[in-house]
């Protein structure tokens, strides 16, 4: 809820309504690390706008493509529907999105991009993301990358299996266009040095190199060249350089790297067995992640350290573990403690160590950049600089490892440093978010349509184990549309305006939710509210507005659709879009019918009886509503409260001697393309008296 | 609460006919409150008045606005639109407000869009019933707090009367017998021996038979003519 009384004074002076979504953030934005407008590109994917949708995630997310693959997707573990049924499938559906617009969604790049220039040290998903800001607002940033090609460890370490190259590339070359300059094979410390960029007309600098380097364990034996550096196995695989696997792997590590190596060592045709510390609870890696190799093949061992390489001669021929009696100590901090009198011998010949990632520091040489005691960059996670003045640091770097929208949101934050920075002003960045929307309560959830998450094909293990072609599968349009329809709009819906509301309890009365409380003026708590629009519909007063749509902007585009129409026949259907397909409503259908000017509403809830005789002062000539069947709308009693206004509309109409035929209801939304088109054009002849003469000849 | 239902059409076609410009005002009040006369009626009568010139050939055209009440002058200061600026306003407020805004407007010809009918709760959903008549003599302390002069269709003090039929009314079949309930409802609360009182009858002069009624306030008035018209 707005945290004041709003008024309609208030409301006049906003631009449209939907800047008072600003004041509260849905879950799903709120814990997005970019505050992606998820509920505003669900919305639009909903109404089969898919390019517009792809462009509104590219606002505030430069690596989308390759978020819809491998996101941890926040967004969906908030999703306020996870206590309905499940999540809406964000992810995907941001995937279909955005790899169907491709690198050819909306660039927005200034006119003139002439402020000062800025290097970027490392093209992974932070810097990228700092130059593709730094460019939107003029500057001329370039990036600096040591491997042949951008993208960072997308590009270099994760396999095609989970994100394709055409995916990144749709990313990096989105990002590029904007006037952001690549420079690779170049690696600062080694070819250039930091100090060199300041003095090469560099006015700043970021670094943003990630945690490019593996860790590795100091074990007996565990020098020999087949212990494998999990980052290097990871990017000569992703560079299709021979890596010789051997035939029985043994990857070191429970996280999602490890998994990601055990995957391509069984891909290579090895035989391979993941061990970790962790039980299969305690592992970090994602359920999902852990579940796909074990699908594919790959073995786990729990509970397990590391102790020697064994070898004979130079061949691995087996890794001495010994038990682990505890991984956490009692606050939850690694601390893991052994039992050496339980040791056994794993038969393996080649070890692949993926127990994490660090720096490497490499940049520091030839420069007057500071580390501290640990030999990490020093850095003020306030003000995002290092000890030299006007160079700055981003991404895993200088912040805990993590993910891909996460580096995304640092390299973000660190532009808007430098941009403070080259502006002479104090770099004080406010992080300070809106308030967040409440969990849905338990009564809510038990009202609200339950409909089941569409899931994503996925090929089958023993297929896939043998190949690097993508596991997983896009949404279809249809599909992709009909998951996006199951978002529940949090915090798009109603807002009482306090100066007109009479209590007259009609919200109260027709919300299927149960939601708006009257005390001295009606309270709707925009937390509770499924932004169906019923109570807006049937408000006598005109008191309540929604902050997702207004019916004067939906009236003025009618208009126009209206004006253009060539033709005497000018009719407008408005159809329940729930379950229709996303061409219709995105108005790309090839079988329109001439004349009849289709509006899709996300529900026939919010059509109100003015609406109705607004249309058809706007010209149009009837007014055909084609609803769900009841219990078919994504909204309780929706059909039964339209189908009451409309014949109340028929009334009023009939009172002016305006033939009330004018006006049609039919209830075929829910029942596919072919019978509402023939619904509509048997609407259309009775509204110009065809059907009724065709009906008294019978 | 006072309810009004929209007059029927044909008698404010009539009202507006020889207007260009109308000014269909909702009333915040009582009439939004039972859904005929609010801001979003006043929207939908301005819309059916435009459709119906557009259908007639007529050269007149409908706007809306809405105030929180029209019985008290200070809310006119909200009015988005001028009174003036139109041929006519059609208040869609009850009677009292269509006459006070012709007070308060004097120079605009102000039409009453409603018929005035009754005191009403809410009953059920969309339906509002005649709970009182405004007589200025409450009885409802001995009759079981059920008026005789609103349920009873012949406002009698003392019922019932012969044409109580099986609990309905002979002036209305579909009318429940007024004094059958207060029967029922003094019977519940053991109190019968009221009923069987015979009642002077009412004083009218508190109804309508003493003319215009005012409701004076000396703490709050003024001027100290203020009881006097």
């Amino acid at each position: 809820m707005i945290d004041r009384d709003l008024t309609s004074a208030d409301v006049a002076e906003l631009a449209s309504p939907r800047e008072l979504m600003e004041s509260e953030w849905a879950p799903c934005r709120y814990n997005c690390p970019v505050h992606a407008d998820v509920r505003g590109y669900i919305e639009l994917a909903a109404r089969g706008q898919f390019a517009a949708a792809a462009d509104l995630v590219r606002e505030c997310l430069p690596f989308a493509s390759v978020c819809g693959r491998i996101c941890h997707h926040p967004c969906e573990n908030n999703c306020r529907r996870c206590d309905v049924d499940q999540a809406v499938a964000i992810r995907e559906v941001k995937r279909f999105v955005c790899e169907l617009a491709g690198a050819g969604a909306t660039v927005d790049k200034p006119v003139k991009q002439d402020r000062a220039k800025v290097a970027i040290v490392g093209s992974g998903p932070s810097g990228m993301s700092a130059a593709l800001y730094l460019a939107r607002w003029g500057y001329r940033p370039t990036l600096f990358e040591k491997f042949p090609v951008a993208g960072g460890i997308p590009v270099t370490a994760v396999p095609q299996y989970r994100l394709p190259r055409d995916v990144i590339n749709q990313d990096v070359d989105w990002i590029l266009s904007h006037g952001v300059e690549l420079v690779t094979g170049c690696e600062i410390g080694k070819d250039k040095t930091v100090a060199d960029l300041l003095g090469d007309g560099f006015e700043a600098v970021i670094i943003a190199t990630g945690l490019a380097t593996s860790r590795m364990l100091p074990l007996p034996g565990g020098e020999t060249p087949r212990v494998l550096p999990v980052l290097d196995f990871l990017t000569r695989s992703s560079f299709d350089e021979p890596v010789d696997v051997g035939k029985n792997v043994l990857v070191i590590g429970g996280g999602n790297v490890a998994m990601d190596a055990a995957r391509t060592a069984a891909r290579l045709g090895a035989t391979v067995t993941a061990m970790c510390l962790e039980n299969e609870q305690e592992m970090p890696a994602w359920d999902w992640e852990r579940d796909e190799a074990h699908e594919e093949g790959v073995s786990f061992l729990h509970r397990r350290g590391p102790v020697e390489v064994l070898l004979e001669g130079d061949n691995i021929v087996g890794l001495r573990t010994r038990k682990v009696t505890r991984v956490f100590d009692d606050e939850g901090n690694f601390s893991p403690e052994y039992d050496d009198s339980d040791l056994q011998d794993v038969p393996c010949d080649t070890v692949i160590m993926a127990i994490g990632q660090m720096a490497d520091m490499g940049f520091v040489e030839g420069s007057d950049l500071g580390t501290d005691d640990r030999g990490r960059l020093t850095y003020n996670a306030a003000t995002q600089e290092t000890s030299v003045k006007g160079v700055f640091a981003a991404g895993e770097i200088v912040t805990a490892p993590g993910s891909v929208v996460e580096a995304c949101a640092s390299g973000q934050r660190a532009a808007k440093a430098v941009d403070l920075y080259l502006n002479g002003r104090p770099i004080e960045i406010d992080d300070t978010l809106p308030a967040e929307i409440d969990k849905i309560p338990e009564a809510t959830a038990e009202k609200v349509v339950k409909v089941e998450r569409h899931a994503v094909e996925v090929e089958d293990p023993k297929t896939r184990a043998t190949n690097f072609e993508p596991v997983d599968h896009n949404l279809s349009p249809v599909v992709a549309a009909l998951e996006a329809r199951r978002c529940m709009s949090c915090g798009g819906g109603a807002e009482v305006l306090v100066d007109k509301c009479a209590a007259c309890l009609t919200c109260l009365r027709v919300c299927p939710f149960d939601i708006p409380v009257v005390t001295d003026v009606a309270r709707i708590e925009s937390s509770l509210c499924q932004a169906c629009g019923m109570c807006i519909a049937d408000c006598p007063a005109n008191a309540i507005i929604a902050k997702s749509w207004s019916q004067d902007e939906d009236l003025r585009q009618i208009k126009a659709k209206l004006d253009a129409v060539q033709g005497d026949r000018k009719i407008v259907a408005y159809v329940c879009g729930h379950h229709s397909p996303a061409t219709a409503w995105s108005g790309t259908l090839e079988d329109t019918i001439p004349g009849v000017i289709e509006e899709y509403l996300p529900s026939m809830a919010r059509l109100s009886a003015a609406q109705i005789l607004h249309t058809l002062e706007q010209g149009a000539a009837g007014v055909i509503v084609v609803a769900c069947n009841e219990g078919a709308d994504r909204y309780p009693t929706a059909p039964e409260r339209v189908a009451k206004r409309v014949e109340q509309v028929r009334e009023l109409l009939g009172e002016i001697g305006v033939n009330a035929e004018t006006v049609q209801f039919v209830s075929e939304a829910d029942h596919g393309r072919a019978a509402v088109r023939e619904a509509m054009e048997l609407a259309a002849d009775r509204i110009e008296g065809k059907a009724a003469v065709e009906e008294a000849t019978e | 609460m006072i309810v009004a239902e929209r007059k029927p059409m044909d008698e404010i076609l009539e009202m507006v006919a020889g207007c260009k410009k109308v000014l269909v005002l909702g009333c915040g009040g009582c009439v939004t409150v039972c859904l005929t006369g609010g801001e979003r009626q006043a929207e939908m009568l301005a819309s059916q008045l435009n459709l119906a010139a557009k259908a007639k050939g007529l050269q007149l055209e409908a706007t809306f606005d809405s105030i929180t009440r029209q019985c008290e002058k200070e809310f006119f200061d909200n009015l988005s639109e001028t009174p003036g600026d139109y041929d006519a306003v059609l208040s869609i407020a009850c009677g009292a407000g269509v006459q006070f805004m012709t007070e308060v407007y004097p120079k605009t010809p102000i039409l009453p869009g409603m018929n005035t009918t009754h005191l009403a709760s809410n009953v059920e959903q969309g339906v509002w019933e005649e709970y009182c008549r405004g007589c200025g003599d409450c009885v409802l302390a001995w009759t079981g707090g059920v008026c005789p002069v609103a349920k009873c269709s012949k406002s009698l003090i003392n019922g019932t009367c012969g044409g109580t039929d099986n609990g309905k009314c002979e002036v209305n079949p579909d009318m429940a017998c007024g004094w059958l309930k207060i029967y029922e409802r003094l019977n519940d609360l053991g109190r019968l021996d009221e009923y069987r009182k015979m009642r002077a009858t009412r004083d009218h002069r508190k109804d309508r038979g003493n003319g215009v009624r005012r409701l004076v306030l000396a703490e709050m008035t003024e001027d100290e003519e203020a009881g006097n018209e």
